[in-house]
């Protein structure tokens, strides 16, 4: 008799191997029960990869036009004024040169033409006749640049885009006046090779040749034009050799005062964008994997049970617990691979599509391609998202008794499974945040935004557990259709913890985002249109201040004017420390240290304003330069009263000392400053002046647009911005965004239907067993429906409730406590969002069930 | 010549269930099978044969009592140690066959073979399977085969690892009368030959009654202990 050793040499035969084998023996069964498992899975890794990937087109995009978009190699600003004789030599020695001059200004209608609307804000564009060193502009006409731009009859030809011809009704031959000039429209812009790296734009292009310019007198002392120098080097260098120019142009020409960039990074606001909006879509990605992750756990669980005589089998012939635990995860991840196939197939196909889709629309052309390293994070992530929800279950088969061969054993139980599955789970939960948390920009965002998924999960599962509970507590209906309804809510294997987590999630994050949306437009057309001015006039030369203002009291004399003196600077140092190189903080305010800021002074403390910290000088102060502050900014970047901070000014380093913090209200769009100096700090600079008018009430369109044109013509160097443009635009970019996001969160709403469809075949059985037996116990097909619709109504508003709760929670505290804005909760978003769940759970659910009701009892029960 | 025990139970009780549904089934259980020889557990349902079954197979433990199978002492052993135990010492054959559907014959029969790491367990289960008859539905699944093939791939698994103990739980009741009486054969004749143990449950009194010694259970506990004329025992 041969004694039996524990734990003896076999111990080493169950491998992973051996495992392996195994679970492909049963996979030999066909994916049946799986489809959902692998469609939950392939969405959400064809999201992430889809998103990451369409990102990386962009930014290989950007990249690989960098030198057209940027114009040149390398790319110099300067605000105010051109480049000093010196510093022009120093730029002809690098190489070719092109010189730009960008400016907003007002297009008008010539006098005659006496009709509403007759002026309308361009983005003036002054271009030589080396523009443009990459690339070229084309134009609707063929004709080339120069020949559209030239002088003929002593009128200097002008190209626009089609929107401002729309908006003056222009066609080209037609004149238009700019400042105290004429230009004739010759030509209409089809392309614009370095429209990108113009930012922000209020209004359509007009571009003339800077032989033009002088005409029209709308460069004066500290007129708000941006110089751009744009050179090409040849031959092209390397970027490393890029570098070493760019550092040598800062380092050089310290109080150049110029903003260096070079095509290595020739839009990297845009570049900013493309990176938070890809991270947040990315996040919503991984939500969408979350919500399919339900799915992937109900199919393994599901998967499971029927499986449990094969495992006490296994076990019978001495597996181990852990080697059947082994043979399924096997399984699971060759059915999760397959899934991450299909998503990656689908996520790599997505940058062609949208390259198709978008040619024409974007400014710059994608650069579609296959992308492995983005492709490798939608495999990571769907791969860590199947085992985090898979983990759990599997851990369970560990402990299928094998006794479950000899006698009937109620099955489902809640026991947790080991605790190696449950540190399993953990760890994998904890990679996945760590993995989204490391990759996004805004860390601090990404991580607030998977507590908050992570929150509203868990509130989920108890939400799900607490209606079964009440379900089961509730005391008995006297209506049986309601009382089948409440007993298919608690029985087990009910719908409610797959209905209630997966759409909750799903609900949750579009009711989130369609009240932040919401909110947000209704901070910019309601609440910021009632406080803002209704305009904004810039470039007022000093001289014809006290003029303008008399007029715009005269033509408007219930208005408020502001006025305040006006200059754009860059920081270009902190305490010392190159702005460049300069570390904030914490996040927030970094924008204060990029690009140029508008400045002012002032002997007293502005309006809208509130000291925080330090004392305002004295009226009369003549000590050295002094500067107030922005408070949230200086939080953000660590500074201090007493702390240092060097602008650049007119070519000039100014250094002043933070003599005082103050709080600004931004939203008000009132006069606002990052930064305050005090009056002597700019004694002697030649600067223009902004002033702003607004009204107590809301004043008609007509008189708006009568006041436009009165001051257009008279004062027509001056541009106006008229703060409803300004708004409708900025609110067109909310709504494009607001649009891409809601098409992309829609995807969690897919996989909750996934989940809802797969539960509901999970189920599939059991309700016919019910359905039949009702129906030999004489109940109609109406009972049974009202039945079905009564429990999935009751699932579906109970969602609803809670998806409103904490996605009202989660804008809230985006919208008051991130965005410092006020927040309103809309009903029409609630009751959208209550009549999307209603629609989901009773539609998809009579629909699963409605085959079930067409079942003849006699069949069924034989086979039952 | 005195045989060595190969099943060994002393004052065993077991019971199962929680709260109200607590039932004890197993009484102070004391019971020796000695090897070789062959027991049929016979009582009505619910009597506790299939759990004393169960217990010798290191299936389910015993709450208090030893039990001794080949040797080894199964009280103090992991539930993994348990299941290797099983795949080296004890074959089991089901009601049911329990064959893994998605598994060919050959393949069901090599699963014990391979969980030990056995390196020939093909070739050991072709043979297995030839001796029973099947060399020539290797390939088959078992949803292709008759419930008498089905049964006869069980018994061919449960003796492919050569065990000490074959135990057999109502091996006939799924089968018609003749398939039913080619399966016990089959399983006395390999019992003999090899020098196993066989422990069975049965109703059938003609299939207990071919067995060396029957054993009656009732409400958990060992009602009486008949000696049959078992033409199967093996002599030692």
């Amino acid at each position: 008799m041969s004694g039996f050793v524990p734990g003896s040499a076999s111990r080493g035969h169950q491998t992973f191997p051996l495992a392996a084998r195994f679970a492909l023996r049963e996979l030999r069964g066909g994916l049946k029960g799986f489809y959902i498992f692998i469609a939950c899975i392939a969405l959400g890794v064809a999201a992430i990869a889809g998103v990451t990937s369409v990102s990386r087109a962009l930014t290989e995009g950007i990249s690989r036009e960098g030198q057209a978009i940027l114009g040149g190699d390398l790319a110099f600003r300067l605000i105010h004024r051109q480049a000093a004789p010196d510093q022009l030599a120093y730029l002809e020695d690098l190489g070719d040169i092109s010189r730009v001059a960008t400016m907003r200004a007002m297009a008008r209608l010539p006098e005659n033409a006496d009709r509403e609307g007759n002026q309308a804000l361009v983005e003036l564009k002054a271009v030589d006749a080396a523009y443009p060193l990459y690339g070229a502009v084309a134009l609707a006409g063929g004709r080339s640049l120069d020949e559209a731009l030239a002088q003929t009859d002593g009128i200097w030809g002008a190209v626009a885009d089609p929107a401002l011809l729309a908006r003056l009704d222009l066609a080209v031959g037609d004149t238009v006046s700019l400042g105290r000039g004429t230009v004739r429209i010759t030509d209409v812009i089809a392309s614009e090779p370095d429209k990108l790296a113009g930012g922000m734009e209020f209004g359509p292009r007009l571009m003339v040749s800077d032989a033009a310019l002088p005409g029209t007198d709308l460069v004066q002392p500290g007129s708000l034009v941006r110089w751009h120098y744009r050179v090409r080097l040849n031959p092209s260098p390397g970027l490393e050799a890029l570098e070493a120019i760019v550092e040598d142009a800062r380092s050089a020409r310290p109080d150049a005062g110029w903003r260096v960039r070079s095509r290595a990074n020739a839009s990297p606001g845009l570049q900013r964008s493309i990176d938070r909006f890809a991270q947040f879509l990315t996040l919503v990605g991984l939500t969408a994997l979350v919500v399919g992750g339900v799915g992937v756990a109900n199919a393994i669980r599901a998967y499971l049970e029927t499986k449990r005589e094969v495992i006490a089998s296994f076990k019978c012939m001495g597996a181990t617990g852990g080697f059947v635990f082994r043979i399924y995860l096997v399984q699971m991840i060759v059915l999760a691979l397959i899934g991450i196939a299909a998503g990656l197939v689908i996520g790599a196909l997505i940058p062609f599509a949208a390259a198709a889709a978008l040619d024409g629309v974007l400014p710059v052309a994608m650069a579609a391609n296959i992308y492995p390293t983005e492709l490798g994070l939608g495999l990571a992530y769907g791969l860590l998202t199947a085992l985090a929800f898979a983990l759990w279950p599997l851990g369970r088969a560990h402990d299928v008794p094998p006794t479950a061969l000899f006698r009937d054993i109620v099955t489902g139980g809640t026991k947790l499974p080991r605790k190696r599955y449950l540190l399993a789970t953990a760890v994998t939960v904890a990679l996945l945040a760590v993995i989204a948390v490391t990759l996004a920009h805004d860390k601090r965002m990404a991580g607030i935004y998977l507590a908050a998924a992570a929150g509203a999960f868990v509130l989920l599962v108890l939400v799900a557990r607490v209606i079964m509970h009440v379900a089961r507590r509730l005391p008995s209906m006297r209506s049986t259709e309601l009382r089948l309804a409440i007993a298919n809510i608690h029985r087990p294997g009910a719908l409610t913890p797959s209905v209630v987590l997966s759409l909750g999630l799903g609900l949750t994050l579009l009711v989130a985002l369609a009240l932040i949306d919401g909110n947000l437009r209704r901070e910019l057309t309601a609440t910021i249109a009632d406080k803002a001015p209704s305009f904004f006039f810039v470039d007022i030369q000093s001289q014809e201040r006290d003029a303008f203002e008399a007029l715009l009291a005269a033509e408007a004399p219930k208005a408020n004017l502001q006025s305040v003196p006006m200059l754009r600077g860059r920081i270009v140092s902190l305490n010392g420390i190159a702005s460049e190189d300069f570390v904030p903080a914490r996040d927030g305010s970094g924008w204060v240290l990029r690009g140029d800021r508008g400045i002012t002074y002032d002997a007293t403390l502005p309006e809208n304003s509130k000291l925080v910290e330090g004392a305002w000088w004295p009226e009369d102060y003549a000590g050295v330069p002094l500067v107030s502050f922005d408070a949230e900014a200086a939080t953000d970047l660590g500074l201090k009263i007493g702390d240092q901070v060097s602008v650049n000014v007119l070519g000039r380093d100014i250094t002043a000392e933070i003599a005082n913090l103050r709080d600004v209200e931004w939203q008000s769009l009132a006069i606002n400053f990052v930064m305050v100096f005090s009056p002597n700090t700019f004694a002697g600079a030649p600067h223009a002046h902004l002033m702003t008018l607004g009204w107590e009430d809301d004043v008609p369109v007509k008189q708006e647009l009568a006041l436009l044109k009165t001051v257009s013509n008279t004062y027509p160097t001056v541009t106006a911005v008229r703060v409803r443009d300004a708004i409708s635009q900025v609110n067109d970019l909310v709504a494009q965004l607001a649009w891409a996001i809601r098409g992309a969160s829609s995807i969690t709403l897919v996989a909750s239907v996934l989940v809802l469809a797969g539960a509901l075949a999970a189920g599939h059985r059991s309700r016919i067993y019910d359905a039949v037996i009702l129906k030999t116990l004489g109940a109609t097909r109406a009972r049974l429906i009202i039945a079905y619709a009564l429990e999935y109504a009751i699932l579906g508003l109970t969602t609803a409730v809670f998806a409103l709760f904490a996605g009202g929670l989660a804008a809230w505290y985006v919208i008051t406590r991130i965005m410092d804005g006020s927040f309103v909760l809309m009903p029409l978003t609630a009751a959208g969002a209550a009549l999307i769940a209603l629609v989901l759970t009773v539609g998809f659910g009579l629909i699963g069930t409605w085959r079930i009701l067409g079942e003849k009892p006699a069949p069924v029960l034989r086979n039952l | 010549m005195k045989k060595s025990i190969a099943i060994a139970l002393e004052d065993v009780h077991l019971t199962l269930g929680d709260g109200a549904g607590r039932v004890h089934i197993l009484k102070g259980i004391d019971l020796e099978i000695e090897q070789g020889t062959s027991v049929g557990l016979v009582g009505p349902s619910g009597s506790g044969k299939s759990t004393l079954l169960m217990v010798m197979a290191g299936l389910e433990r015993a709450d208090t009592g030893s039990v001794t199978v080949a040797g080894t002492g199964l009280g103090p052993l992991s539930e993994d140690q348990l299941a290797r135990f099983r795949g080296r010492n004890v074959g089991i054959i089901f009601q049911s066959f329990h064959l893994v559907p998605n598994m060919t014959a050959l393949e069901n029969v090599a699963v014990p073979l391979e969980l030990a790491g056995d390196g020939d367990a093909f070739d050991k289960a072709r043979a297995e399977l030839e001796a029973v008859g099947l060399g020539h539905r290797l390939s088959h699944y078992p949803a292709q085969l008759s419930g008498g093939e089905q049964q006869r791939v069980a018994v061919a698994r449960a003796l492919v690892v050569e065990p000490e103990i074959l135990i057999a739980d109502e091996p006939t009741g799924n089968l018609d009368d003749s398939t039913g009486a080619q399966i016990v054969d089959m399983m006395f004749a390999a019992q003999k030959a090899r020098g196993t143990t066989l422990v069975l449950v049965t109703h059938d009194p003609n299939l207990a009654a071919k067995c060396g010694r029957m054993i009656r259970v009732r409400s958990g506990e060992i009602e009486e202990t008949v000696a049959t004329a078992a033409p199967h025992e093996v002599q030692a």
